[in-house]
């Protein structure tokens, strides 16, 4: 039964990141705030389902979509493709640490981790493939974050229940 | 024996794990590398992401498109009176240029006779359409629906009815990747049509205009200026009409595209003679 239910909310999730990454990979010219608020969506799912649902397929998940956004957004394999791995790898290194911390706590650390992985990308972006560092995108990304954050996290908690 | 059976799937599920998370990562990181030296592994991936991933995305963002496309018209439907009377204004003020134009065309043909001039017209590749675009994040990159297959190659010119949009940086059978003239990581080499100043221009990061990364001799164009392609990169066709010169700094200056980027809908992929 518990499995059932842990099998329910994480395909809900994957669910969600395919929408999240199909939206944000297509421009909507008159609202481009909309690839924006999916992309920072497909981070925070992606991030939730490493910290609530960690399980080794997410490594093939990770190189995945790591590659198809290099590849539709860069044009060129490396920035997500690191990031996603990393994330991964550093969650490995940090899991005995984060599961010592209270609920609030890791409610920052998610936070945290996402927008470090949105600076994190730009700057891989900017180091592999000489992509100038965007300072309005950072700074649009930071905003939504600060927006869709707690909503997205309540929306998960209720998949989760 | 259950507990013997027991360890040995916890073995075996134990090596397929680290197996899977070794290859990953060797697998992700042989990509990086040969993502650099364009190995048609990565050239492969390419393809499958332009030919099956864009048109699945496509279908699962359709609803989102819908919407977009219902608020545009709905935009276009209330803006149409005002949008008819300017039309009507400017059909007037064209019929003048184009009286003109002919007049011009005509001796511009007579003095090159006279001259023994060669032209150096462009070669009209193709004509393609849009597929979709992903010029909001990181890179403005927009696909066509033609590729190498249509003799499309790589570094070729889109233009559109206003001039230069883009380069041609990527191209497979079916579709091919054009980088548009506002993304920060393109430079192109362009002179002011009246004083003939030479000088590059990139993407400001705005999306909307392209300004002076180089200036040659740190001469300033003035205001107004029309600046076309220099040519001597070799990668643009010379004198493709980019943009107009909106502001002039200490040390640089800011060019307005001609071409609207918010409505690209077919362009064609030039090269020249």
């Amino acid at each position: 039964m518990e499995f059932s239910k842990l099998l329910n909310s994480s395909i809900k999730l994957n669910f969600i990141l395919i929408i999240s990454f199909s939206i944000s990979v297509n421009s909507f010219i008159l609202f481009p705030n909309i690839n924006n608020a999916f992309y920072v969506l497909f981070h925070l799912t992606f991030i939730y389902l490493i910290f609530y649902h960690y399980h080794y397929y997410l490594y093939v998940v990770a190189m995945v979509y790591g590659i198809l956004f290099d590849v539709l957004l860069l044009n060129y394999i490396g920035a997500h493709l690191i990031t996603f791995l990393s994330l991964l790898i550093f969650f490995i290194l940090l899991k005995k640490y984060l599961i010592r911390l209270s609920s609030y706590q890791i409610i920052f650390i998610y936070f945290i981790t996402l927008i470090v992985l949105l600076l994190f990308e730009q700057f891989l972006a900017n180091l592999i493939n000489d992509y100038k560092f965007n300072v309005f995108l950072i700074f649009n990304f930071f905003l939504i974050s600060l927006i869709i954050f707690i909503p997205t996290v309540f929306l998960f908690n209720k998949l989760d229940k | 024996m259950a507990p013997k059976f027991q360890i040995k799937v916890f073995q075996l599920s134990r090596f397929i794990k680290n197996f899977t998370i070794i290859s990953v990562v060797t697998i992700s990181f042989l990509l990086v590398f040969f993502s650099k030296t364009d190995y048609y592994l990565v050239y492969g991936i390419k393809n499958i992401s332009s030919s099956v991933v864009v048109p699945v995305t496509r279908f699962i963002s359709a609803p989102v498109n819908a919407f977009s496309n219902f608020v545009d018209e709905y935009n276009q439907f209330r803006s149409l009176k005002f949008e008819n009377k300017i039309l009507q204004e400017e059909i007037t003020r064209l019929k003048k240029w184009q009286t003109l134009a002919i007049q011009n065309s005509r001796e511009n043909k007579v003095l090159k006779k006279l001259l023994n001039a060669t032209d150096n017209n462009l070669i009209l590749i193709k004509t393609a359409s849009l597929i979709n675009r992903n010029d909001t994040i990181y890179s403005k990159l927009i696909n066509l629906n033609a590729g190498y297959e249509d003799k499309i190659k790589k570094n070729m010119s889109a233009i559109n009815e206003r001039g230069l949009v883009g380069k041609v940086i990527d191209t497979t059978a079916k579709n091919s990747r054009v980088i548009l003239l506002t993304d920060p990581n393109l430079s192109i080499s362009v002179k002011s049509i009246s004083d003939g100043i030479f000088s590059l221009l990139t993407g400001n990061g705005d999306g909307k205009y392209l300004v002076s990364s180089f200036v040659k001799e740190n001469k300033m164009p003035r205001l107004g200026d029309i600046v076309v392609t220099s040519g001597t990169a070799q990668i643009f066709p010379v004198d493709l009409l980019v943009g107009k010169v909106a502001k002039v700094e200490k040390n640089r200056f800011f060019v307005l595209p001609f071409v609207d980027f918010e409505n690209i809908d077919y362009l064609q992929i030039v090269t020249s003679k």
